[in-house]
This record gives C-alpha cells, structure tokens and sequence, in this order.
C-alpha cells in the first residue's frame, strides 16, 4: 500500500521522536506499506485546512493538532479543555474518555477515520509580568492560539491577543503582550526566556492534542488484517511512547526554563517559577466550569455537552450544566 | 472597439483598485489606532488577524488592476527579439494561459467558501469570525479577475483577427509604456 | 523532478508567459506526472492560506511607505543630501545609491520595497547626469537587497518563525553583516569605476556649506528609522506593525513638507496595488508550487542526494551554499526559504553549525538570489522604474555586488563571528 502521510510541525520533538520514525520505519518494517512522509509547515498548508484536505482526499494521513480544526467543528473544542488535566496521566484518561466522541466528529466533519491521539506538551504560561495568582492576569494581555483558551482567559479577566509565535519574543519584550501560552519546551527552544520573568507551569492551554488521522475512503478499502495491523502497530509504536515521554518532558522543560531540576536540553535558564494556591486553583477552575465550558456547550449545539458530561465529564469529575 | 473597451476596463479597475487602496490606508489606520490603544490599556483586539483577512482581499481584487496596467512580470528575453504579428502570438497566447489559470484558480476557491457556508466555519480566534463574511468577497475578486483577463483576451484575439496586432501591445504587451512610479 | 522543474520552468519563462502563472503551471505539472494524489483539489486552499496572511500586510504597508516618500519629494531630497556627501568617491552618484538603499533599508523590512523606493528616486538622475546605466541600476537592486538584512526584516521573521528561533537576536545578528555589505559596496563601486571611469558617472565635490545644510533633509528618514525601529524595540508594535506606524509616519513627514496632495495620495494608493498584486501573485504561485513539490516528495530527493554526498561539516555547507545559488535563480526568495527551510536547516544543525549563524548566511544567499536571473524581483522592480533600456543592462550591472556578496558568505563561514559577535555581546 502507498501511503501519503501529512505530519505535525516539523521542528517539534513529537514529529522527529515519534511520528518520523513510525512512519518512516515501524510501519513499512510490519506491513506492506510504502510511505511518503512530509509534514503540514513543509507544504505551506494553512492550519485551518489540513483535515479538510484529508476528506476531499488530497493526501491518505494527516496529522495536527484538534484545535486548528474547531473552525469547522465547534463541538471538537471539547477534546482539549484547560486546566482540566494537570498530569499526563490526567491527560491521557480525558483523552480516551474523549475517543469515541472524537471519531464521531472525524467521520462526520472531515471523511476521515481517527487512528491516534498523542500529546503536544502541555500550553503553559510564560509572563513578562510579576505574576502570582490567576487573579494576577486580570488586565494583562495574554497571547493565545485557541479559542477556548482566549475566553477562558477573558473570563479570567486577561485579554486575549492574536500574535503569531514568531512575534512572541518582541511582543513580550515590548510589552505588546504581558504573556504568552505554549509548550514549555518550545518556549525554550525558542528563547522565550530571554523576554519573560514569571513560568506559570499550569496548562492554560491545554495539552494541544494531536490527531493522526486517515482518509475514510483510504480506510474502507484498507482489509480487515490491514486495519487492525495500523491500528496495533500505531498505538504500541507511536501513541505509547509519545505518551509516555511526555510527562517526563514537562518535567525536563520545566526544569531548563527555571533551573529547578536537571535540564537535559542544554543550560537552564532562570524564570521564576509561579506557585498556584490551591484555593486560587478552585476558583480559576470554578470560572471554567460555571462560564466557559456552558459556553462552548451552547456553541457545539446537538447532544454534545450531555455526551461530553457522561465521558469526559466522569473521568475528571465536571458536570457542563 | 476593441480598444474602446480596454480603457472602459482600465479606468473602472482603477476605480476598484483605488478602494482597495483606500481599504488598506483604513487597515493602516486601524492598526496605528490599536497601537495607540495599546498605550493607555486599551485595545480593539484582533488586528491580526483582520490584517489577514485584508490582505486575502487585497490581494484578490488588485489582481485585475496590475494586469490591466501590465504590472504581472513577464520575462522578455525571447519576445523581445520579435517583431509584429510574431510578437503579437507571444502576447496573446499569453493572456490564453493566463486567463485559463486564473479562471482555473477561481473556480477551485469555490469549494472553500462552500464550505466555510456549509459549516458556518468561525476562525479560530477570540473574535471567532464567520469565514464566509470574509471568503465570499475574496471569492468574488477571483471571480472579478477572471472575467477580466476573459475580457482583455478576447479583445486581443479579435483585434488580431481583425489584422491588427500591432494594437495589441499596449494592453497585453510586456511593460506598461509609462510606468506608474514617476 | 527537480529537473522537470528546472527545464519546465525555463521553458515557460521563456514564452513570457507572467512568473506567477508559470508557477502554477509547474505546480499542475507535478500534480499530474507525480504523484497519485489530486494535489490540485487543494489549489483554493492554497490561495486562500497564502494571501491571508498578516504577516505578509507589511509589504504593501513597506510599498506605500515607500511610494509616500516618493511621490512627497522626501526620498529626492534624501537622496540629493546623501548625493553630496558621497560623491566625492570615483563612481560618484553611484555611491548615492548604496548609501539610499542602506538608509531606506533601516526602515524597510522588504528588499523589494527597498529597491522600489531608491530606483524611483535615483533614475531620472542617471539620464540627467549621464551615468552608465549598468553598474548605476545595478547598485540599486544590490543595494535594495539590503532592506531584509539590516533589520526590520520581513524574510528574517519568516526564518525566525520556522526555525523557532529568537528574532531579535537574528535582527542583532544582521545588522553588522548589512553595513559590511554596504560598506563592501562602496567599495567595490569605487574601485571599479577608479579602473574604468567611464563606469560611472562625474566625481562630484559639493561646497562644504551645502553639505552641512543637506543633513537636514536627512533628519526625515532617521525621524522614521526611530519611529519603525524604535516602535518595535521601545515596545509598542510587533515589527509587522511597524509596517503601518511607518505609513502613519511617512504620511506626518509628508505632510510637514506639504507633499500630501489628492492626487498624490491617489497614485500612491494606486501605485502600492499593483506592486502588492504584482508580487503577490508571484507569492501565491510559488506557496502553491512549493505544496506540490513537497507533498510529491522533493524533500526526500534532496535529503537523499546531500547524506549521499557523506560530506564533512564545511563541504556540507559549501554544498548547501551551492544549492542555494542554484535554486536561486529559479525560485523566488520568499517560496525559496519556505522550501527550503524545513529541509536544509535541521541537517546543518546536525552539522553543528548555529542556527542564527545560518539564518544570516541564507540571508545573504537570499539576497543574491534577488538579482539573479531569470527569477531576481529586484531586476523587475528596478528594471520596471527604468523608462528605456533592456533587463540584460540591469542584470550585468548586478553582477559585481552579487560577487560581493558571494564573498560575504564565505567570509561568514569562515568568521561566523561577524554575524553571533553582536546579539552574544549584547545578552
Ligand atoms: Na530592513
Ligand atoms: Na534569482
């Protein structure tokens, strides 16, 4: 079988570690597959249209992050809630939780089959602001991809602003933005931590969950054998080990970007690393819960909060009311 | 006749250009505003991403304008050895292939602005904007373009037909006679 | 398929047939001979994702900057002031050139822009004063080059952004290799023009009172340099909305000189729209082209040709210089990065090498693909000022500055210093 397959950001350690050498090797090495691997920042492909392009068949696999995609699918902002998951393990039961409802979506939405949910590294906070609380971040521009993020954080009181990653660092510096959201270890690759003081290790943003994902009509005429074969072999080649590494890497970045801890990634930096109160906890999440996850309820429309509630829901004690 | 039209098509592409211009200057504006905002905690939020869009549109309707003013590049190394009739083919078959993509092109961004309707696909972004609000005018300057270039070749080959190709040169030639930078 | 591309892309160039177009013709072409995917299903897509894109606002923002200054007298008025400083130098105006396009270079983050601005101001001079019109064009595409090494820098943000790397350290680490280049410049025009006079144009001194007076024309620019450059550095706008406060600014200082006319304002609304279109379809051609060419998997070809090559650090980056050179004449600059990037730059990581290093180095490269043919936007943009003449004079003068430039790359292999000395000093 031939197989075109469309990977996450190039530059990021879940496509070299992971999806590269799955389907560069594991694959063809269990199967008869031929694969032609590139990824969605090496086309030129704008993030929006990536699982689109997979239905109409323009390529077999693609693979990036839900978010981009809620565009399309409201009801897809669902997968990925902040705050919600603080350990990958947490991240990883909401996310099977989540599964069935993903796949729905997939089918429905985009002609596409869900093979794999693995784990950007959590979004956390990055401030150029002395921050100590979350109640700190009322009136602070904060920059944040995702809309369920923004409003959170307007919720919260913060303004939510549009920058691209590349304007991150100067917009820090300048004070265009108090605060940024992303991976830790991509702020540090990044040199975030030459513009901003304050690491808030709380993931604001989520876990940016990325979905591999295959052409329903590429699937379909997959045998039965074939099938089950991608299936096995992509969840113990690629999602166990994505899973895996990933909390040990939350704890790495953290490390280099605060000096708290062994950074393997090269010299550690020294941003201060914020400690949120239990009780300032409670009351972040309390606005979550009680303004918006009802929000996204309403902007999903169907069933979907009601489905959400008795998966997700259970798995992290939330009922959307 | 022929002729008659081109400049008809000129001077209303300069109307639309000079809009087009004028919605950048008020883009312009608008970010030099929230800059300004900025400065006293204030801000309206999602100039990015409206700059996006702004270019998406100026890009698509000033197209009809640089074609018109012959301001889409060509090389002229070869062309530039001919003369007359010959020269005229060079131009004209040209304005075929171009048209023919760019009609091509306007008929594939259909299926995105369909399903932007479809879906009633919002951006990403805390201003969630409807994409149809944007990619229905962005559509239809693809639309405005093709027609255009549809126009100006037909002008051309009939021209040409008529046995004069000489004529041609100054709407489909390689450089504008008078550039417009003074 | 490289060579498909590269003989394809020839031939229809040579039909003159408009760049952009040709662009996607080769990406139809791809699609149908190779791969088995309807890659051109995504053609809408593609469009729609390369134009709407913020980033991009900056250069018909940098355009009108440009055509402002332009149309109100300021870029003549600075031009005449640097004219009287510089003209003492064998080559005389030429000298002006350089010297304009490294000053508009400081506001500028587009090389186009750049080169667009000096051209406009410069050739009518070049036909009063009776200067060889070679070398004279020439100095103003080599020069334009500059606007995207000298920070602002839109192609540096572009690096930055793909290469997840810090931009202000890339705008630190361009700004010593920019003035090299332009000093380099002047430089080279002086000792070609000391070989053969006839190159250039009369030797000039100006009375000293004329000199001192003409700074004052040049406190408008640098009013503009600290707006743009100061907005970003001070904190109040991202370097793509600098874009727009120099817009604002340009207008204010236009507006000062009492340039500001209807009909002003009119042509140089008019005049940024064709320019934006002119290479905005050359932009979207090639984002298209560049999907094509990856998704049939020239990425692959090309890592495979450079791990069978099993060079050592400094052959690989000889290579990988050479690559660029190649490429370079064919591809236009910005798709040119695009591609490439993503590609290029993890393998000469692996080698060891910096990455704000190499971002300086293809920055160079870049620039010298801006006046190569048969694809060099400055050639156009320089040429399309011109009133009379042929490509080929513009292309020839080019090519003294585009060795000089070849020269700065190396010196950059070999002193990498000259680009990581200042952002290393300065943290
Ligand atoms: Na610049
Ligand atoms: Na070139």
């Amino acid at each position: 079988e031939d197989l075109s397959v469309v990977g996450s950001w190039s530059s990021l350690p879940l496509h070299k570690a992971y999806e590269a050498p799955f389907w560069s090797e594991t694959l063809p090495g269990a199967g008869d597959f031929k694969v032609e691997l590139t990824t969605h920042n090496q086309m030129g492909l704008g993030l929006s249209e990536i699982y689109p392009l997979l239905g109409q068949g323009v390529y077999d696999v693609a693979m990036t992050v839900a978010d981009y995609a809620v565009g399309d699918a409201p009801e897809l902002e669902g997968l990925d809630v902040p705050l919600l998951a603080l350990t990958a393990d947490e991240a990883r039961a909401m996310v099977d939780a989540a599964r069935p409802m993903v796949a729905d979506i997939y089918r429905a939405r985009f002609n596409a089959e869900v093979l794999a949910i693995a784990p950007y590294p959590p979004q956390v906070v990055f401030c150029n602001a002395e921050i100590n609380s979350f109640s700190d971040l009322a009136g602070l521009k904060v920059r944040a991809s995702g809309r369920m993020t923004a409003l959170f954080l307007e919720a919260l009181g913060a303004e939510g602003v549009n920058v691209s990653f590349s304007e991150v660092p100067g917009a820090l510096q300048n004070g265009v933005v108090d605060c940024a959201v992303t991976g830790a270890g991509s702020g540090y690759s990044a040199g975030w931590w030459e513009v901003s003081t304050h690491l808030l290790p709380i993931p604001l943003g989520g876990w940016d969950h990325v979905v591999t994902a295959m052409n329903a009509d590429r699937w379909n005429a997959l045998s039965p054998d074939k099938q089950n074969l991608v299936r096995d072999q992509i969840s113990s080649g690629f999602e166990e080990p994505a899973w895996a590494s990933a909390q040990d890497a939350l704890v790495n970045d953290i490390a280099c970007l605060t000096g708290n801890g062994e950074c393997a990634s090269g010299d550690a930096r020294d941003m201060v690393l914020v400690d949120i109160s239990d009780a300032d906890f409670e009351t972040a999440r309390g606005i979550l819960v009680g303004d918006v996850l009802p929000d996204w309820a309403e902007r999903a429309g169907g069933d979907w909060a009601a489905r959400w509630n008795d998966s997700v829901g259970q798995v992290v004690g939330v009922t959307i009311k | 006749m022929e002729l008659a039209l081109i400049n008809k098509l000129r001077k209303l592409n300069r109307i639309v250009a000079l809009i087009v211009g004028i919605g950048l200057l008020g883009m312009a504006t608008f970010v030099v505003a929230d800059i300004a905002l900025r400065q006293i905690h204030a801000s309206f939020g999602g100039t990015e991403e409206l700059a996006g869009y702004a270019m998406a549109l100026v890009s698509s309707w000033g197209m009809a304008y640089a074609l018109l003013e012959l301001g889409h590049i060509r090389i002229d190394l070869l062309r530039a050895r001919t003369q007359g009739m010959l020269r005229a083919l060079f131009d004209v078959f040209s304005m075929i292939v171009m048209t023919g993509v760019i009609a091509t092109i306007a008929v594939k961004c259909w299926p995105v602005v369909a399903r932007a309707v479809e879906n009633g696909s919002r951006a990403n972004t805390p201003l969630a904007t409807p994409l149809a609000w944007v990619q229905i005018p962005w559509f239809a300057g693809w639309i405005w373009f093709a027609t255009m270039a549809s126009l100006v070749t037909l002008a051309a080959i009939s021209l040409m037909l008529r046995g004069q190709a000489s004529k041609t040169e100054t709407f489909i030639g390689a450089f504008a006679e008078q550039d417009s930078l003074k | 398929m490289i060579t498909y591309v590269s003989a394809g892309l020839l031939a229809l160039l040579a039909l003159s047939i408009p760049v952009g177009i040709v662009l996607f013709l080769l990406g139809f072409g791809v699609d149908q001979f190779y791969t088995n995917f309807p890659l051109s299903r995504a053609l809408g897509n593609m469009v729609w994702s390369s134009s709407s894109s913020a980033t991009l606002i900056a250069i018909p923002f940098f355009v009108l900057l440009g055509e402002v200054l332009v149309r109100s007298g300021v870029a003549t008025r600075t031009y005449a002031a640097l004219d009287s400083w510089v003209s003492w130098l064998p080559g005389g105006l030429v000298h002006a050139n350089v010297a304009t396009a490294t000053m508009f270079s400081a506001t500028s983050g587009s090389s186009v822009a750049t080169a667009a601005t000096v051209a406009t101001v410069a050739m009518p001079q070049a036909e009063k004063l009776g200067y060889d019109p070679k070398l004279f064009s020439g100095a103003i595409a080599a020069g334009g080059t500059l606007g995207i090494m000298i920070p602002p820098s839109i192609n540096l943000i572009v690096y930055g952004f793909l290469t997840q790397s810090s931009i202000p350290q890339l705008f630190l680490a361009g700004l010593i290799p920019g003035l090299g280049l332009a000093l380099a410049f002047l430089a080279v025009t002086a000792i070609l023009c000391t070989i053969w006079p006839e190159l250039g144009g009369h030797r000039r001194v100006f009375p000293l009172l004329q000199m001192a007076r003409a700074l004052i024309d040049l406190i408008p620019i640098l009013i503009l340099f600290a707006l743009i450059v100061g907005s970003i550095y001070r904190g109040w706008a991202t370097p793509t909305e600098a874009a727009a406060v120099g817009v604002a600014g340009a207008l204010l200082i236009a507006l000062a000189f009492g340039g500001v006319s209807w009909t002003m304002m009119r042509e140089s609304l008019l005049g940024t729209i064709k320019v934006t279109s002119m290479i905005m379809l050359i932009i979207i051609g090639a984002s298209f082209l560049n999907f094509t060419l990856s998704s049939a998997g020239l990425g692959r070809e090309l890592t495979a040709f450079l791990e069978g090559l099993g060079l050592s650090p400094i052959g690989f980056i000889m290579v990988v210089v050479l690559i660029y050179i190649v490429l370079g004449f064919f591809i236009e600059t910005l798709s040119l990065m695009v591609v490439t990037i993503p590609i290029i730059v993890p393998m000469v990581l692996a080698q060891g090498y910096d990455v704000i290093w190499f971002g300086i180095l293809m920055i160079v490269l870049i620039e010298m693909a801006l006046i190569t043919p048969p694809v060099g936007l400055n050639l156009y943009v320089v040429q399309g000022a011109r009133k009379s003449g042929n490509l080929n004079e513009v292309m020839l003068g080019a090519l003294p500055y585009c060795l000089t430039m070849l020269a700065m790359a190396f010196a950059l292999i070999a002193f990498p210093d000259i680009a990581l000395w200042l952002p290393s000093a300065l943290n």
